[in-house]
């Protein structure tokens, strides 16, 4: 694991300690996809934040949010330490981010229920085709757990349909739908709705980013990685405890987490 | 009423490069010459309501603005979370307008009616809510408001007023000033509301514009506080606006409306207002009631 992305673990750690909540195994599954999308794949930058040629990123899974804002932090968008603030009253940071408190840019769009976030990234994916808008992207980060929702497929159906090649679905795959009612392999179901699938290591920023700068070449059809995760990844406790789902370390806890965090090795890292 | 919308919402389409039309397998005749025109932007998208309207939020993000036309239910009930976050919570403007009413499709059943659509969208703050009560009327606020800054839901109906009346997006229409009591006729319930009230010392207020509403001109209408209320909805509904308009004086309200219960009867439209008694007669009632 590359230092950076272990500073933003330990980041949020600190920042759901202080704010007393989070959701840190999803953050933690989602963090290596959420850093790569931001070095090395996007055309983002905290100075074209409001570019209208800008590539977008749509959170659906919602409970990433914090991992969001630890990734948009570490590249310069949230100063003096604002976030710091995570859901104390009157914070623009919460669980689930809202739009509307960023008016500067970064967050495109508020999250919390599931469902949601993807059908809205393909209808801005549509709404980009149609005015030719010059090349924008649209990345969605959705969980393997939220596809149950119908809403999901609805917009699979359109995105397939309308054969849009500017929009790529990110599938944080940490087995969540293995516990719901099991929908894979998710790889033959959005194959039969026109996406070109790719499958990733979802802890590995290299193959995440080669896989993800492949998606763009892909023409006359919408792009899903089902990148395979480990909920609560980094950090042993948080990997193998499902009671991380949602709570936030006590100071204990967050020294132990943090130190965790610091000695953890991927076999291939 | 019908006429009016496909014309002004297919002569938007026409004109307006950022504008787009969804609709959800209704009115696909009627529009067809625009849906083969600009397929890229009118389509038919099919049954898939809840979908449809994340999707055109995502469009109003991205610089389209949306409008959705379909029955009632299927977007104020089937659709309400995706009205409430895609587009109130996150601020981004959309139209939605919807045909049946109450129960305009009466013999259909109780899935295809909605007398509770505003009492919904009043729940969500930032919504505009428009309700017009003859074909000219829909034209004008549609021209006022599909532009705006908010998602908008309008109620169209397929039985309007005789009487057509100069509106304005936001404002209440003063038909009448009187003083005994102040009667407030909500769209489509205009001709009953005139057919009784008409000669009576009775201020006459029309609404089309419901949220926002209108606290001033009623409030320059308290007329002892004495309000008989007429709604083509469930009974009672702007209660909660007729309170705020008048905080902190005495107020008797009486209601005429639809009835608040299920409704099984099928029959026709008007066999339906019959059994809710949104008819002159009971108006007439009610207002005597009130005054007496």
């Amino acid at each position: 694991m590359n230092n950076i992305i272990k500073s933003i673990r330990t980041r949020l750690l600190e920042i759901s300690h202080l704010g007393q909540d989070g959701n840190l195994q999803s953050c933690f599954s989602s963090i290596e996809i959420l850093y790569t999308l931001y070095n090395g794949v996007m055309n983002w930058s905290v100075e074209n934040a409001k570019s209208p040629n800008r590539d977008y990123f749509i959170l659906s899974k919602g409970q990433s949010s914090l991992a969001l804002s630890a990734v948009l932090e570490e590249k310069g968008l949230f100063l003096n330490e604002e976030l710091n603030t995570f859901c104390k009253f009157g914070s623009r940071f919460s669980m689930q981010l809202d739009r509307t408190k960023f008016p500067d840019g970064g967050i495109e769009n508020s999250a919390g229920s599931l469902g949601h976030g993807f059908p809205m990234a393909v209808g801005l994916a549509y709404a980009c085709k149609i005015k030719k808008n010059g090349g924008n992207h649209i990345y969605v980060l959705a969980g393997d757990g939220e596809m149950n929702e119908g809403s999901m497929w609805e917009a699979c159906a359109f995105a397939g349909g309308r054969m849009l090649e500017n929009i790529t679905l990110i599938i944080d795959d940490n087995d969540s739908i293995g516990k719901m009612l099991d929908l894979s392999p998710l790889k033959d179901k959005l194959s039969a709705f026109g996406f070109a699938v790719f499958e990733a290591d979802g802890h590995n920023v290299d193959d995440l980013k080669s896989t993800l700068n492949k998606c763009r070449g892909i023409s006359g059809k919408p792009q899903a990685v089902i990148a395979h995760t480990i909920r609560g990844y980094g950090s042993q406790t948080l990997m193998t405890d499902n009671s991380w789902f949602h709570r936030s370390p006590d100071s204990d806890e967050l020294e132990m987490l943090k130190k965790e965090v610091e000695t953890f090795e991927k076999s291939d890292d | 009423m019908r006429k009016a919308m496909i014309k002004a919402v297919s002569d938007m389409i026409k004109n307006e490069s950022d504008t787009s039309l969804f609709l959800v397998d209704i009115g696909v005749w009627a529009f067809r010459d625009i849906l083969n025109d600009y397929p890229d932007r009118a389509m038919n998208i099919g049954i898939f309501e809840d979908g449809m309207v994340s999707l055109a939020a995502g469009m109003s993000l991205g610089g389209i603005i949306p409008t959705i036309y379909g029955i009632s239910p299927f977007i104020v009930n089937r659709a309400m979370e995706q009205l409430k976050l895609d587009f109130a919570y996150q601020k981004l403007q959309g139209n939605f307008i919807t045909t049946g009413a109450s129960y305009d499709f009466a013999t259909l059943g109780y899935s295809h009616y909605c007398p509770e659509d505003i009492g919904t969208i009043s729940m969500i703050p930032g919504f505009e809510f428009i309700t017009p009560g003859t074909a000219p009327e829909f034209t004008k606020l549609f021209e006022q408001t599909r532009r705006d800054a908010h998602p908008t839901y309008y109620r169209l109906s397929d039985h309007v007023n005789k009487t057509n009346v100069e509106v304005s997006f936001g404002k209440a229409t003063v038909i009448k000033a009187g003083s005994k009591a102040t009667v407030i006729a909500v769209s489509t319930t205009l001709d009953i509301v005139l057919e009784t009230c008409e000669n009576e010392d009775v201020s006459i207020l029309y609404y089309t514009t419901l949220l926002p509403f209108d606290h001033e001109t009623l409030k320059n209408h308290y007329n002892g506080g004495k309000i008989l209320l007429c709604e083509p909805h469930y009974e009672g509904t702007l209660t909660y606006e007729i309170y705020k308009t008048f905080e902190n004086k005495p107020i008797q309200i009486s209601c005429v409306g639809v009835n608040r219960e299920i409704l099984r009867k099928y029959g026709s439209k008007q066999e339906n207002d019959m059994y809710n008694q949104l008819t002159a007669k009971y108006i007439y009632q009610s207002l005597e009631k009130l005054l007496n």
